[in-house]
């Protein structure tokens, strides 16, 4: 009787945020006519797609134990990149050398990814904490982005026929009344879920975060699996840098500030351990929809912008007091079950 | 075990309850507490710079200076152009004047700039032109320059202290917004739904501006606002916002921002959208907006005379420095000029040529 007592308990504990975002939809479409029409929802979508994106590579980060504080101003180099390389070219030898989009967007890509290569080189060959090594990377990248345009924004970021590198503004458009950004976010969930779940990659991402000295005795290339993980955070944080500027069709160094706090607040919420070893990319996702429905609902409803601060940070605080009872209820659990063993034999 | 579960179930209930209330509790309070502030700031900071108290009696000395031919020009960062053209003007000028100059940033932090300032006092500093970091946090460090014979030229924004500084130059906010709020009203035929984009609410010039708007607005009848939302001063942060406002207010004809670069972000809302014939206006004069304003999808803007602000207090530093006097009160306020289709070929990095 107990038993299923504290089995139910254990359903609804880790369901939390799917709960909560539940209570949020129905509390919001009670609070605003239109928030619960589809393109209410897509907006939301559209507006998640970018915290999301950060908040997938930041789970893949934060399970092997460490974390990524420079993918906000990777959001803003990347952006800048891309903004110069339409309006401006790469200038090599005195010539001009213009690309076209796709172009553009996989060296944004390569930029955003070689940042995040640089934060795991720190970390694995340097031994730099990975706060250190992300936080200092923060500033450089951040410093890069003022340095690329000296502090300006590249505006009106359309391109030019002749030159064949018009189109980028797609990728802050709808397709088939979606938004672009959404369809890269499910995208990118999709695969990052079967890369942690079904791969031995994602199996050594959580060993490492369970327990890193068992991990390498038992033969995972830690080194290279932690190089890879900030990579691929690296490159997300590009590919929202890309979405943001394609939606403002302009760019700005300052873009993306402290965006790298709804990253981790969006892994944090989803169930994700800061401790390493534990983390869902579909709680990610959740995660990142309880943030946008709180910040969207909000706006729609006419409230002041500080009562989402304190609400956000509340239900941060509290999600991350569930996750310890959590804990604490499945050790209590697993001595149960235990002692029901030793009873048997 | 069992006090567990309970105390477990309650936080459960209290964080969704806590959720729920603080929803709508907010909802109900905040346009309270959110207008008081404005209102306040607009009452007590308006009388005070549109009427500026009568010249000085001149101080029973005149500051000489650091003895060095530096100028310090103190302002937020560049990454602003605003912040930038102010400085290159500044610049320029004092070094057209004959001065040394020594271009520095304190990025918004009080801070900072009052390091900046002690760094300008052991460099033996002339003057010093500043564009502050906060009406309060300002003062210490400004009387400290005086303290050790060094005049300050304050430009842009107010302290909350007079006597300190030489000269406190600013854009007439109140005037710009006013006027070109005046733009909005006729762009939308004196009737309709409108949204209001405000700059950061911790900062003077989003109430007075806010308020100058609404002193113009609310005068008619069926001009209303249906929607209030802070972007603090950000472009992405008023696309995502405008997005969201529209979708629940389909009807609105027209936005005004607290700055230029909301400005840019409602339009690229507003146009990600689809909708066209929407009234914006902003305030600052950015070559951006003036952009949109000719190919019609920003309606007017104020623009602040950054330029001309620099350079008249260079000019002042250089007057006080030979002759001890300015001759002219501290608090000076410069008309912002109102950028429309008509006018927006004059106007160039903040810098209106007739």
């Amino acid at each position: 009787m107990k038993f299923n007592k504290n089995a139910l308990m254990m359903t609804l504990l880790k369901s939390r945020t799917f709960i909560v975002l539940i209570i949020l939809v129905v509390f919001f479409s009670f609070a605003s006519p239109t928030f619960l029409t589809s393109k209410s929802l897509l907006l939301i979508a559209k507006h998640v797609a970018l915290y999301g994106i950060l908040g997938i590579g930041m789970t893949y980060v934060i399970i092997t134990g460490g974390i990524d504080l420079s993918v906000g101003a990777v959001v803003g180099l990347s952006g800048m990149i891309a903004g110069g390389l339409i309006n401006e070219g790469l200038q090599m030898f005195g010539y001009t050398l213009y690309f076209s989009v796709p172009m553009i967007a996989l060296i944004t890509i390569i930029c955003g990814a070689a940042v995040g290569v640089v934060n795991g080189f720190l970390i694995t060959r340097f031994n730099v904490a990975p706060f250190i090594a992300t936080l200092g990377m923060m500033y450089v990248a951040r410093g890069f982005a003022m340095l690329r345009s000296n502090g300006a924004t590249f505006s009106n970021i359309v391109g030019k026929e002749a030159l064949g590198n018009t189109g980028f503004e797609l990728f802050g458009r709808d397709i088939w009344g979606i938004p672009v950004g959404a369809i890269i976010l499910a995208v990118i969930a999709v695969g990052a879920s079967v890369v942690l779940k079904k791969t031995p990659f994602g199996w050594h991402v959580f060993s490492i975060g369970g327990n890193e000295r068992a991990a390498k005795l038992s033969g995972v290339k830690v080194n290279q699996v932690k190089l890879m993980v900030y990579l691929f955070s690296g490159a997300c944080s590009a590919i929202v840098g890309i979405i943001t500027a394609s939606q403002l069709v302009a760019s700005h160094p300052a873009s993306g500030e402290s965006w790298e706090m709804n990253a981790i607040a969006a892994a944090v919420l989803g169930g994700t351990s800061m401790a390493g070893g534990i983390g869902t990319i579909g709680g990610t996702i959740v995660g990142a929809f309880v943030i946008g429905v709180i910040n969207d609902g909000m706006v729609m409803c006419g409230v002041s912008e500080f009562w989402q601060m304190v609400i956000k940070g509340l239900v941060i605080v509290l999600a991350v007091i569930i996750d310890q009872f959590q804990r604490n209820l499945q050790a209590k659990m697993a001595l149960q079950a235990r002692s029901k063993d030793a009873v048997v034999h | 075990m069992k006090s567990a579960k309970r105390f477990l179930a309650a936080l459960m209930a209290v964080s969704a309850l806590g959720i729920l209330t603080s929803g709508c509790g907010g909802n109900a309070e905040a346009p309270a507490s959110q207008a008081a502030p404005v209102s306040s700031q607009a009452e007590s900071s308006q009388p005070a710079s549109s009427e500026a108290p009568s010249s000085e009696a001149p101080k029973a000395e005149a500051l000489t200076g650091g003895g060095s031919k530096i100028i310090y020009i103190i302002t937020p960062s560049h990454s602003n152009p605003f912040f930038k053209t102010e400085a290159e003007a500044a610049d320029a000028k004092a070094k057209e004047l004959g001065y040394e100059t020594k271009v520095v940033s304190h990025d918004d932090d009080p801070t900072k700039q009052s390091e900046l300032f002690e760094t300008a006092i052991s460099d033996k500093a002339a003057a010093i032109i500043c564009d502050n970091a906060g009406a309060d946090a300002t003062v210490a460090a400004v009387q400290k320059a005086r303290d050790n014979n060094i005049p300050t030229f304050l430009i842009d924004r107010e302290i909350n202290e007079s006597g300190i500084a030489i000269s406190q130059i600013v854009a007439n906010n109140y005037q710009g917004a006013k006027g070109a709020a005046e733009i909005f009203v006729e762009a939308m035929g004196e009737a309709g739904e409108y949204a209001e984009l405000l700059g950061k609410e911790s900062d003077t010039n989003a109430g007075v501006r806010s308020s100058a708007f609404h002193e113009v607005i609310d005068q008619y009848t069926d001009m209303k606002c249906v929607a209030t939302q802070t972007a603090n001063w950000e472009q992405t942060e008023a696309y995502s916002k405008m997005e969201t406002i529209l979708q629940s207010n389909p009807n609105i004809k027209g936005v005004v921002c607290g700055n230029d670069t909301m400005a840019m972000g409602a339009s690229a809302a507003i146009k990600a959208a689809g909708l066209k014939d929407i009234a914006i206006i902003g305030v600052d004069g950015s070559d951006d907006v003036r952009d949109e304003i000719k190919a019609g999808t920003i309606t007017a803007t104020a623009l602040q005379q950054a330029a001309l602000i620099s350079e008249m207090a260079v000019e002042q530093a250089d007057k006080y420095l030979k002759e001890g006097s300015t001759g002219l009160d501290e608090k000076q306020l410069v008309d912002c000029i109102i950028i429309t289709k008509e006018n927006a070929d004059k106007l160039s990095a903040f810098r209106y040529s007739e």
